[in-house]
């Protein structure tokens, strides 16, 4: 249930209503907008509707039909904006999260970081911890891994992103890095996304590979429910019958949860493509589409990747592609990084 | 029927667009000017000034915008482009 308070609803009545619904054994999340406050209002009880709108400074009482109630755009139509360091992931600006796969070694790390943020990359990406396929394939440095990758995005005046795969490892992670991010196969470790909740720092959450967009947004709820706002969807491609890329990168996606629900949508064209002469050509579509961010693997030498080299862009690869994001953007209203040029020393 | 503020909503967007664009290629312009610094060649080329509007041209055909008005328009852009290209040359913007 939505409780929709009047515009201007005073901070006294707002608190009334907000015992009532306590009162009445219920969770209340409250959402201070622009113009009026909303309360997302969930538990198992079911509280008469009609006694709440009742109350005064309340506007409108609306069931959410959907099961994910806190995710849901009704909670908050103005969509959420999660803000990292600089970056505003969900505002005008199309965020660009750029670095290798996992973390090899400090010259290689160094060398992706320098190259991604030059180009214009706001977030840095990279895995200690890889859940990788294989059992014998490389499983990333660890610790050593994070070190290498915070002192690098540090120097480099980015936020760093990198997968937690364990609940016991969120209190390691939060000490490197400024976004956890949560993998398409640890997208219903409900263990996990519930220890999520209770962290303060932004959670960006990959589809599963063989989960329906609903199924994807329900696990948001579990993050929410904790209390943490901040999280972030990222598609990255399903499993489908189609074998000729890596997986099927699911652009209608994009829209479909812009308008299901209020959080940020980020797309992870790497993964979704499998193949690194088609991950441009759907970065593109990707931000055409409305994506806010794009989560992107580069890397120095891909060659000589440890892991997911056939998909890693080569620097000057991700910094051209860049320069077309920044044709492309405009036309839906959105804007780039220009840091690149102002450099430059043309223009901003 | 669009009403009048519908279409002029979307001269805004499409205004939006056009200026980023035009700074998009004012941008290539100046990475012009900082290669013909470092080669030394002159900023205004008659043959290459001829290619762009030929070009221009070339692409104007579905109209409503007849070619030579394309052409009219872009010997403005270009002016501007020599402008700012003779800035880039003379070291007023550019990396310092």
């Amino acid at each position: 249930m939505v409780v929709v308070m009047q515009e201007r609803a005073s901070e006294e009545q707002i608190a009334k209503v907000v015992a009532r619904l306590v009162e009445a054994g219920m969770d209340v999340h409250r959402s201070t907008g622009v113009s009026r406050t909303v309360l997302g209002v969930v538990g198992q009880k079911r509280p008469d509707p009609g006694l709440i709108e009742m109350m005064d400074g309340v506007h409108e009482v609306m069931r959410i039909s959907e099961p994910y109630k806190l995710a849901s755009r009704t909670f908050k139509p103005e969509g959420t904006v999660v803000t990292v360091g600089d970056a505003r992931i969900g505002g005008d600006e199309v965020i660009m999260m750029a670095g290798p796969c996992s973390a090899e070694t400090e010259e290689q790390v160094n060398a992706t970081a320098v190259a991604v943020r030059k180009a214009g990359a706001k977030i840095f990406r990279g895995g200690a911890f890889k859940p990788r396929s294989s059992p014998y394939s490389f499983q990333g440095l660890g610790e050593e891994g994070l070190k290498m990758l915070s002192a690098a995005s540090k120097a480099n005046n980015m936020a760093l992103i990198t997968e937690v795969m364990d609940a016991n490892q969120i209190e390691l992670i939060g000490r490197y890095a400024d976004i956890y991010q949560v993998g398409a196969r640890n997208m219903q470790n409900f263990t996990l996304l519930r220890e999520l909740g209770n962290a303060r720092k932004p959670v960006l959450l990959k589809r599963g590979l063989a989960a329906t967009i609903e199924e994807w947004v329900m696990s948001a709820e579990y993050i929410l429910a904790g209390g943490n706002n901040d999280v972030i969807l990222c598609e990255r491609g399903i499993r489908t019958f189609e074998t000729a890329t890596r997986n099927t990168f699911d652009l209608s996606a994009i829209p479909v949860v812009k308008k299901m629900s209020h959080l940020p949508v980020v797309a992870d064209p790497s993964h979704g493509a499998g193949r690194r002469d088609m991950v441009v050509p759907m970065a593109r579509a990707a931000v055409a589409a409305g994506a806010d961010a794009l989560i992107i693997e580069v890397h120095c030498d891909p060659d000589h990747a440890l892991s997911d080299g056939a998909q890693s862009l080569f620097p000057a690869q991700f910094d051209r592609l860049m320069a077309e994001l920044r044709i492309i953007a405009p036309a839906i209203g959105r804007t780039i990084c220009l840091e690149p040029v102002a450099r430059r020393g043309w223009g901003s | 029927m669009p009403t009048l503020d519908d279409l002029r909503r979307d001269i805004d967007r499409v205004d939006e667009v056009l200026v980023r664009l035009l700074n998009e290629r004012a941008r290539c312009a100046c990475e012009i000017g900082a290669l013909k610094k470092e080669q030394k060649v002159e900023i205004y080329q008659p043959e290459r000034e001829k290619q762009v509007l030929e070009h221009v041209r070339s692409i104007a055909a579905e109209g409503p915008l007849d070619p030579d008005a394309i052409a009219r328009l872009f010997e403005r852009i270009m002016d501007e482009a020599r402008r700012l290209e003779r800035r880039v040359v003379h070291g007023e913007l550019g990396e310092k």
